[in-house]
């Protein structure tokens, strides 16, 4: 890493931390949804980007992170951060136990596999007295958005910098290894197995606490709202449309795609609907590879780039 | 008997078919073995028994007097077993010199742990099998004889004690097939053994100390090369049988 872009990121960063001293409420409100969308999208990116399992499972982990949050405080009236740790370790146990399970799949079996778990979750949930069954959790209310901000960003950065951490190391050089080619990751000395089972844990991690800080910003929490699979969608597009295997595509994917849908929500609500349809189309068409494809190889093809894509298809 | 890597009655069913049948052999410290044998013999099996990417019906592998029948692939890569793929594998989206700093950072013994320095053992592997030049390409861009030495590079930079070589001549011209059989001998020269696939039967016949013939998974002869290309079980099982 250059020291000019070393300073650039820093810049961002403190830009992004000074916001909640300048914005509105609205601003404010809109960040801590952006912010942790993105950590679920770098969440996601791990095991999906790096490691090439789509998973459709870490709503759950999101959900767990909510319930830890949300049992730990009004259940046993425990302090937010050991509701954060509990959260983590439910959806960590979660990943290795069924992630040795499900991690067997390949491809489109292990996306459709992981795709249920989120409704049998919402089953089990619902029927959990300690979990409030299908009322939920009512959290007691801490009306204090600049923290919740500043948590949410400093996840993203924990995330973010954890990811630059895989690009070079040997565990993540594992990970694209199994990505790539996973019986020939196996036969050059890579435990696939571990090594698949420890990126679910820590892609589960990011999204439980993301879901932990979540759940005590919006004081209320049910099953449906918890393990909601439309919360999974989003965080596939995001990765997908900024970049998956990227360091910061996915932050690039969240931000721009949660500002688009935001404005469209406010200013012609009967398109917003469609809005996350319409990319999910553009996107798989002209850039299946992200945008940080795009910054890639359109300088260097223009719009060829765009008409290979639409060839590769066989549109 | 010192054997570096011992079979023992191997025997690989899919479903009816018999891929191998009923196969024993060594190979000893620094040895060249040519294993060859008409298309669909099992010599690919063998190899996956051998490299643990498909478990045996029946029998047993040796590995530097231990059995490792039950242990899995990635480990037996970490004991120094390294294979190519006849289909080769590279890890596409990589560049060439990050393709081969994985059989650094894991291979044997548990690799190199440090990126930098995999990626230094990396470049002199890439060195040996003469592509340097292709270093910061990515994987997908090389032609199929760069793969071919893509695969062995990957292989060899696992460090491993025996190195099992899938047909990695096939499709090369005649220039390209020295140089690989070159590559091969200095391999040994390192103290490696090897156990080569080959259907080019001169290139194999120069290479080998040894050759072993598979026939239908079943093995018909083991022995010196120029003994087992006159034995007249394996004629008949490349040529037919000559007309009475």
């Amino acid at each position: 890493m250059t020291p000019l872009r070393l300073a650039l990121a820093l810049a961002v960063v403190a830009v992004l931390a000074a916001l909640p001293w300048f914005g509105s409420d609205l601003i404010i409100q809109f960040g801590i949804n952006t912010l942790l969308l993105a950590v679920l999208a770098q969440g996601w990116n791990i095991i999906g980007g790096y490691t090439g399992y789509a998973s459709f499972g870490n709503s759950v982990f999101y959900g767990l992170g909510s319930y830890g949050v949300a049992i730990a405080m009004v259940q046993w009236h425990l302090p937010f951060g050991v509701g954060l740790v509990f959260g983590v370790l439910l959806a960590v146990l979660f990943a290795c136990t069924l992630g040795a399970a499900v991690l067997r799949l390949k491809g489109h079996y292990f996306a459709i596999a992981t795709l249920a778990l989120g409704q049998v979750m919402t089953a089990i949930v619902s029927n959990i007295p300690l979990a409030g069954q299908n009322i939920g959790l009512v959290l007691p209310p801490l009306n204090n958005d600049r923290l919740f901000y500043e948590l949410s960003l400093g996840l993203l950065v924990l995330a973010t910098l954890t990811i630059f951490w895989l690009t070079r190391s040997r565990f993540g050089f594992g990970l694209i290894a199994i990505r790539e080619n996973e019986e020939g990751a196996a036969v050059m000395g890579v435990n696939t197995t571990l090594y698949k089972v420890l990126a679910f844990a820590l892609s589960g991690l990011f999204s439980a606490l993301a879901g932990g800080i979540h759940a005590y910003w919006i004081t209320f929490l049910d099953p449906e709202s918890a393990f909601d699979i439309s919360l999974n969608v989003k965080m596939i597009i995001m990765a997908v449309f900024g970049g998956p295997g990227t360091i910061l595509g996915p932050i690039v994917g969240a931000f721009s795609l949660s500002a688009i849908s935001e404005f469209l929500s406010s200013e012609v609500t009967n398109l917003a609907g469609l809005f996350f349809g319409i990319v999910i189309v553009g996107a798989i068409v002209l850039m299946p590879r992200g945008l940080a494809d795009i910054v890639r190889n359109v300088p260097k093809s223009g719009w060829r780039y765009f008409r290979q894509n639409i060839r590769a298809h066989r549109l | 008997m010192n054997a570096l890597l011992e079979v023992r009655h191997a025997t690989r069913r899919f479903a009816g078919l018999v891929a191998v049948n009923d196969v024993s052999f060594t190979l000893a410290p620094g040895e060249i073995l040519g294993l060859i044998g008409p298309n669909g013999a099992g010599k690919t099996t063998l190899i996956s028994l051998i490299s643990g990417t498909l478990p045996p019906s029946q029998g047993e592998v040796f590995f530097q007097g231990e059995p490792i029948t039950k242990v899995p692939a990635y480990r037996r890569a970490r004991l120094g077993i390294g294979r190519t793929f006849q289909i080769m594998r590279p890890f596409p989206g990589l560049s060439v010199l990050d393709n081969v700093a994985v059989g650094a950072l894991f291979g044997r013994g548990g690799g190199q742990p440090k990126l930098a320095l995999a990626r230094e053992q990396a470049r002199a592997c890439l060195d040996f099998v003469g592509l340097s030049r292709f270093v910061d390409q990515r994987a997908d861009e090389l032609g199929g004889p760069g793969r071919k030495r893509l695969e062995l590079a990957k292989a060899l930079a696992m460090q491993p004690k025996v190195l099992l070589c899938d047909e990695v001549m096939a499709g090369l011209n005649h220039v390209e097939i020295e140089e690989v059989i070159d590559v091969i001998r200095k391999v040994r020269d390192q103290g490696i053994s090897v156990l080569v696939i080959e259907h080019v039967i001169k290139a194999i016949k120069s290479l080998s100390d040894r050759l072993l013939v598979l026939h239908h998974g079943e093995k018909i002869a083991d022995g010196a090369p120029d003994d087992v290309l006159a034995n007249a079980t394996v004629i008949e099982a490349y040529l037919g049988r000559r007309r009475p």
